[in-house]
């Protein structure tokens, strides 16, 4: 007999995010045989770009995200400099880098001892306070010297994120939200102190990386290696590659597409949104990014979700870590929740070890901007990666000011809904199967969805794309 | 690690005699920490982005934040932390909102477009009923971030969800502090939080309800560029240059906050931070100013003045 249960909210993740999944016993096992993915707020994002000075885009996009601000700030310096004609110097492009990578460490760490851990410890006796309590406790969590280690772990990763963010802020200013980003480099000047101390906090991070998440890490694929085994998804992996290593297009981490088992070619014209279960208008729906228009519609029948569907080809794809360790080659084990989790901290320590290489590349003294003007009328698209996976800005200037400013996040398409031909998204496909063996303390659930470490305040639609001769509000009369 | 009251007290001595930490702080600290029990906090988030959030998870200089969380708080409901998920967690918010005297955390705006349907916290809950449910019961409320005291960027122009600041949905509230930035500044909540638990009363507030021992002062006056060039400022003519940045769009002149001073990101406990805006060579963006985003954009020209009051233009009650 099915039976529906809704986690509503979902917590640990950024942001608004509820789950809903039907539960019925299949070969002898109560599991999981449809899942909803629904996000429930909206900002509008990009009515509140439009008329606005385009220097400014890079600052008002961090705040799309309290975790991922970098990456905003990178995206949207990539599409100014795209839409102004110019490419920062050297120091400029390693120094976005060097802070996009500290910030990387800081969001991974976060998820995987804040966000994540406690789904696999048993806290009893070591954390018997809120926000511990109330808790749900499983018999195949850690318990013993296993859950102590954990848990003093835990507590070492609170100074381990927060010193990755002081290292950030060696050139970043502050994180989270980093001045430093501005169209044609960073306005941090590099010194060999300011080289010093970068290292110095990369180095002990470098040590907690490899000693102990990653360590934690793997540990908790062989403590829980039925993990390996579910929340696979539709398998489908995409990557717009990230660290632009030599101003050439050459990134750390590649871009690419991996789908029915084997690599393709990566076109973003294939992408296309869907609106059928989402708070927009129909109108919204079935194009292009390019083409399509975003009408909120709160009251729209049959719809649940503040989130589009961004397909490939019509395909529902997943971002982030696995993603990009994959289609760089770095990463062969598997796609499934624990291969998540593990990719995720394998691909923390690439990143670091490669930051110290970054820093050699810094020449104190020479500049980090590239002047540069606002052009009258442009276009700019910045492609990159956020913690949670691809990234996309695009945006148009007509005298002077944005005429229309798109964002595609990782989690838009990790957490997207059905699609118009009702193929669910990643997340939702990756539910289907989960064993569920108290519907009271539905953890097995909440592991899996914590996997994609959702970042929800990204993933609702900010686009609203096509033409922009005037900037009116599109909400229809009916709402206040 | 956990570390003990009496461990905490010793770094927080230090930092006395190294003159981070004034002994009068260091005395509130002492009350607040031995006042029995923890006291309990609801921190509910609305229309953001948890960078507020994220930012109090980078507390050390007055207090580290595994202390504050395991030691010094009772932190009933905090979303991106706590470990119980949907009715487990509301029910401990419930729980924790019938019991008056809680300290309310509020970040991020409320909107109030669309029966508030712009954000649901949870089911049959939005941000816009949650804040007027938990409010009556709260001890202090603390709006933490520009866009849960004014809006913010979640309520820039055209504000499409009508999205208001906490005084926009409560009125005028004696036991409101607003705490701003973009995100706030750890050290302010944390250091607020320690002002009413140890003094029992709101701290003396400015016209935007903003904490004057930290919001007390112009940027610009405190400003170490413009101190440096004393009676001949100089004047960065493109970002990245070294000198003042009025002309590049830094809002100092129209932005009280104690930024100079205290800095972002401490370098540990008793420590300022490692670096600021400003010192990065990028303007201030005015973040924690009632009008920020709009009165304060484009970031990046010259704003005349300045003028004394920035509130004029904010989202409250719009």
């Amino acid at each position: 007999m099915p039976t529906t249960i809704k986690i509503d909210p979902i917590t640990r993740i950024e942001g608004h995010l509820v789950i809903e999944v039907t539960v019925d016993t299949v070969r002898g096992q109560q599991q999981v045989v449809e899942a909803k993915s629904t996000g429930t707020m909206f900002r509008g994002f990009e009515m509140i770009l439009i008329g606005r000075d385009p220097r400014d885009a890079a600052q008002y996009t961090q705040r799309i995200c309290g975790v991922c601000p970098v990456s905003h700030g990178m995206a949207s310096t990539m599409t100014l400099d795209d839409a102004f004609g110019i490419a920062p110097p050297a120091n400029g492009r390693v120094l976005r880098n060097l802070i996009l990578g500290a910030n990387f460490i800081q969001s991974h760490l976060l998820h995987f001892y804040h966000l994540s851990a406690l789904d696999y410890i048993n806290t009893t006796g070591l954390l018997d306070m809120a926000p511990f309590t109330p808790r749900y406790v499983k018999a195949d969590m850690a318990t013993g010297a296993v859950a102590e280690a954990l848990v003093a772990n835990y507590l070492t990763a609170l100074t381990m994120r927060r010193k990755a963010h002081q290292m950030g802020a060696i050139f970043g200013g502050k994180l989270p939200m980093t001045g430093s980003f501005i169209v044609g480099g960073i306005t941090e000047q590099v010194t060999n102190r300011r080289i010093d101390d970068f290292r110095a906090l990369l180095t002990e991070l470098r040590a907690f990386i490899d000693n102990t998440y990653v360590t934690d890490a793997q540990a908790l694929g062989t403590l829980f290696p039925n993990y390996y085994n579910i929340g696979a998804g539709p398998s489908n992996l995409l990557s717009y590659g990230v660290f632009d290593l030599d101003g050439a297009g050459d990134n750390f981490l590649s871009s690419g597409r991996y789908s029915g088992g084997a690599p393709g070619a990566l076109d973003p014209a294939q992408i296309a949104e869907y609106v059928k279960y989402s708070w927009y208008t129909s109108a919204s729906g079935g194009k292009h990014p390019s083409e399509g228009v975003t009408e909120p519609d709160p009251d729209k029948a049959g719809a649940h979700t503040w989130l589009k569907a961004p397909r490939y080809n019509g395909q529902p794809y997943e971002l982030g870590p696995l993603a990009r360790m994959w289609i760089n080659g770095d990463y062969t084990n598997g796609i499934s929740a624990m291969d998540r989790i593990v990719a995720r901290a394998l691909e923390t320590k690439k990143i670091a070890d490669a930051m110290d290489g970054w820093l050699n590349q810094l020449t104190p003294g020479a500049p980090t901007v590239t002047e540069n003007t606002i052009p009258t009328n442009a276009s700019g698209t910045g492609l990159t990666e956020a913690p949670r996976g691809a990234l996309g800005h695009w945006m148009d200037v007509e005298n002077s000011v944005v005429s229309r400013y798109q964002v595609i996040t990782p989690t838009n398409w990790n957490s997207s809904p059905r699609d118009d031909a009702d193929v669910p998204g990643s997340l939702e496909s990756a539910l289907v199967g989960v064993p569920v063996e108290d519907l009271e303390q539905p953890l097995e659930v909440i592991r899996v969805v914590h996997t994609f470490d959702p970042c929800q305040a990204c993933a609702v639609h900010m686009a609203r794309p096509g033409k922009s001769a005037d900037a009116k509000i599109l909400i229809p009369p009916n709402v206040a | 690690m956990r570390i003990s009251r009496r461990e905490f007290m010793k770094v927080a001595a230090a930092a006395t005699a190294a003159g981070h930490l004034t002994s009068g702080a260091l005395a509130a600290l002492e009350k607040a920490l031995n006042r029995g029990g923890k006291p309990p906090v609801i921190w509910l988030q609305g229309s953001g982005c948890d960078g507020c959030a994220i930012s109090f998870l980078n507390s050390i200089h007055y207090a580290a934040v595994d202390d504050l969380l395991v030691n010094t708080l009772d932190v009933k409901f905090q979303s991106n932390l706590m470990a119980a998920a949907g009715d487990l967690a509301v029910s401990a918010a419930e729980a924790a909102g019938a019991d008056p005297g809680y300290v309310l955390i509020v970040e991020g705006a409320i909107p109030t477009g669309a029966e508030g349907r712009y954000c649901e916290i949870w089911e049959n809950m939005t941000m816009h009923q949650a804040v007027q449910d938990f409010a009556p019961n709260a001890g202090y409320i603390i709006a933490l971030g520009t866009c849960a005291c004014y809006g913010g960027v979640s309520g820039g122009a055209p504000n499409p969800t009508n999205a208001l600041g906490v005084s926009g949905v409560i009125g005028n509230d004696p036991r409101l502090i607003n705490v701003p930035g973009c995100p706030a500044h750890p050290d302010w909540l944390v250091g607020v939080i320690t002002y009413v638990l140890t003094n029992g009363t709101v701290p003396p507030l400015d016209e935007h309800k903003r904490p004057l021992m930290y919001f007390g002062r112009r940027i610009h006056d405190d400003c170490y560029n413009t101190r440096k060039y004393c009676g001949e400022p100089i004047f960065a003519e493109k970002l990245g240059d070294e000198g003042c940045m009025e002309f590049l769009g830094c809002k100092g002149k129209h932005t009280y906050s104690d930024c100079p001073m205290r800095k972002w990101n401490s370098k540990g406990p008793g420590l300022g931070g490692q670096n600021w805006c400003i010192g990065a060579k990028s303007p201030c963006l005015g973040c924690v100013n009632p009008n920020f985003p709009d009165g304060m954009s484009p970031f990046y020209q010259y704003l005349p003045g300045p003028a004394r009051d920035e509130g004029a233009d904010d989202n409250q009650g719009k």
